[in-house]
């Protein structure tokens, strides 16, 4: 108890007051980056811990990194996969796969997600694809709207949990871990997670019975799908069979992943030269979006190094002689909470740092932690009331957020589940990484 | 004459540089790596343009989120205060998002006049960093500009009782 008390004298006015000034800022609705670059701008004159040169220095050294040029690599790839119509055509083979099954066009989308997410890096462009296309055809097949909506976002979070994910990426950055290594340990929890809500799916359409699909596995329809689908398999393909043989680095590989979607496009002449201004330019500001956030949260997240958060917080806790599971549990609650009210990217490059030492002090292998940290998170992503999947789901289809979060209650149980597996089983996330 | 090349760069200035520093990236990083699988040989400048490319994408494309009002923000405030003041929320965030943006335009202006006295060069390029750093103030200053726009836009529309810009969807 005493570790503790001396903890929570060290912070005074000077750090309370910056940070309840952010949380009044954010809930007045000023955009995440602002808050963060004004109130580290705010702790760091009056805890005086760094110089505010720092500011301007951390702007462009926070973001001078060859990985984190994947992320808009990574969002152009799934444009351009959407704007040639391949994203069609991984559906039709998923589909083709598992559309016999009772549940079969529900299983299919969630299936078409985790075929998408092995190109994008990105959540919401894995939501916006595929729910435009697939939730008018989930109506039809007797599924709710709303439940509809839910489906595909929670089938989205795969986004970030099936490699190649800008997450991963921004936690490697943040720890100094490889996202090569940390692409290779996703693999495994990823397919978890997809299988998952795949099931949950199954579950809920058997006690609803919204879906009565029935048919058989039509071999032939299966091989004229792929056919189809080739040049959408390429792609996955020299991504991840490029990271992980190590002939690529993950950078690398998004720009001839992206190279090779053009080429594809320009040779099923599915995509024209006009396409190029308008798709970049959306890309652009994905982008625009995202990395600014890194590089402000990494302003921050060194201030907080500076003022010995990370330690106070590590000796608060041990001080109670706490459990590894409790331990783990308590992790679980704020990342959980800081899914809730916070986006991904800030959440990854505050917490990691803040939360890794506590991990490794419970004997938590760094990239295990990092799986567990993501998938966490990732369950944010369709909880309210920030929950990006859910906004993009909304703006879709019309129903309002926390219509789609009612629906969305049973994957968000489902995902739980899937974190606690994932926590407690480290041999899931370390597997398949060399030792 | 002035004034039709003044509207261009206000109604595309962003888009161009944009479109301009992304074709860097993916053309750079594809040209090495061509060049590393065929000449065995990659360049250490390549990797330079690469990376200052993104760093230009990255705070242009910030400036470009705060035309179009895309940036993340929590807006449960917006469910429960009156729609009819809600263009003062608009205007309170681009407020804000100004003191941020003369905070980060005067500290990045430092490391630049400091490179420029030490002529600090690059490690592949050999030119001055300045042109690199330059990123950083380019896109706060492009933000300024855009935070300007929007506030007297946003104060005429409701003087005038027009519907406050509510920002472009970036997913749909």
């Amino acid at each position: 108890m005493y570790q503790l008390h001396t903890a929570s004298a060290g912070l005074d006015w000077t750090f309370w007051g910056p940070v309840g000034g952010m949380v009044a800022l954010i809930l007045m609705g000023v955009p995440i980056w602002v808050v963060l670059g004004l109130g580290t701008t705010v702790l760091l004159s009056t805890t005086e811990v760094l110089p505010l040169t720092l500011v301007g220095e951390t702007l462009f050294a926070g973001i001078d990194s060859f990985s984190l040029i994947a992320v808009p690599l990574f969002i152009l790839t799934g444009d351009v996969i959407v704007t040639t119509g391949l994203s069609h055509k991984l559906l039709r083979l998923a589909l083709a796969t598992l559309g016999w099954l009772r549940s079969g066009l529900g299983t299919s989308t969630v299936l078409g997600c985790g075929f998408f997410a092995c190109i994008s890096g990105s959540d919401a462009a894995d939501a916006a694809a595929l729910g435009r296309i697939t939730t008018p055809h989930l109506v039809k097949k007797g599924y709710p709207l709303s439940y509809a909506g839910a489906l595909v976002a929670s089938g989205a979070t795969t986004g970030i949990l099936i490699p190649p994910s800008i997450s991963y990426i921004i936690i490697g950055l943040t720890l100094g871990i490889s996202a090569s290594t940390l692409f290779l340990a996703a693999a495994i929890p990823g397919l978890l997670v997809l299988g998952t809500i795949i099931v949950t799916n199954v579950v809920v359409n058997r006690v609803k019975g919204y879906e009565t699909s029935s048919g058989r596995f039509d071999g032939a329809e299966f091989g004229k799908a792929f056919w189809a689908a080739r040049y959408a398999l390429l792609i996955p393909f020299i991504i991840l069979g490029g990271i992980y043989s190590g002939i690529f680095t993950p950078t690398e590989s998004a720009s001839v992943a992206v190279i090779v979607a053009i080429v594809v496009g320009f040779g099923t002449r599915q995509l024209r030269v006009a396409d190029f201004p308008r798709m970049m330019e959306r890309s652009a500001e994905v982008n625009g979006v995202i990395a600014p956030i890194i590089g402000i949260a990494l302003l921050l997240a060194q201030a907080l190094a500076a003022l010995q958060v990370p330690q106070m917080f590590v000796s608060g806790i041990t001080s109670f002689n706490a459990s590894p599971t409790f331990v783990i549990l308590l992790m679980l609650c704020v990342f959980l909470i800081a899914g809730c009210v916070m986006e991904t990217t800030p959440n990854i490059v505050i917490l990691a740092p803040l939360m890794l030492p506590l991990a490794q002090d419970i004997g938590m292998h760094p990239i295990h932690f990092c799986i567990f940290m993501v998938t966490a998170l990732g369950v944010g992503f369709i909880t309210p009331p920030l929950g990006l999947n859910l906004f993009v789901l909304s703006g879709l289809t019309g129903v309002p957020v926390m219509s789609l979060a009612r629906h969305a209650v049973p994957f968000v149980f489902a995902l739980l589940l899937a974190v606690l597996v994932l926590a407690f089983v480290p041999t899931l996330s370390l597997w398949l990484i060399p030792h | 004459m002035l004034r039709d090349a003044l509207r261009a760069i206000d109604r595309n200035g962003e888009r161009y540089l944009l479109l301009i520093f992304y074709t860097l990236v993916v053309a750079v990083i594809g040209v090495e790596v061509v060049r590393r699988f065929v000449l065995s040989y990659s360049s250490i400048w390549g990797e330079e343009i690469a990376r200052f490319a993104f760093i230009y994408l990255t705070w242009i494309g910030a400036s470009a989120g705060v035309r179009n009002r895309n940036h993340i923000r929590i807006d449960l405030i917006y469910g429960w205060v009156p729609e009819r003041h809600h263009v003062w929320l608009y205007v309170f965030a681009d407020l804000a998002t100004m003191a941020f943006a003369i905070v980060a335009f005067y500290y990045s202006l430092i490391p630049i006049a400091t490179s420029i006295n030490f002529d600090n060069v690059t490690d592949g390029l050999r030119i001055n960093r300045s042109f690199f750093l330059a990123a950083v103030p380019l896109g706060f200053a492009m933000t300024m500009v855009r935070i300007v726009q929007n506030t007297v836009r946003d104060i005429a529309d409701h003087r005038a009782g027009r519907p406050i810009f509510r920002g472009v969807k970036l997913f749909e």
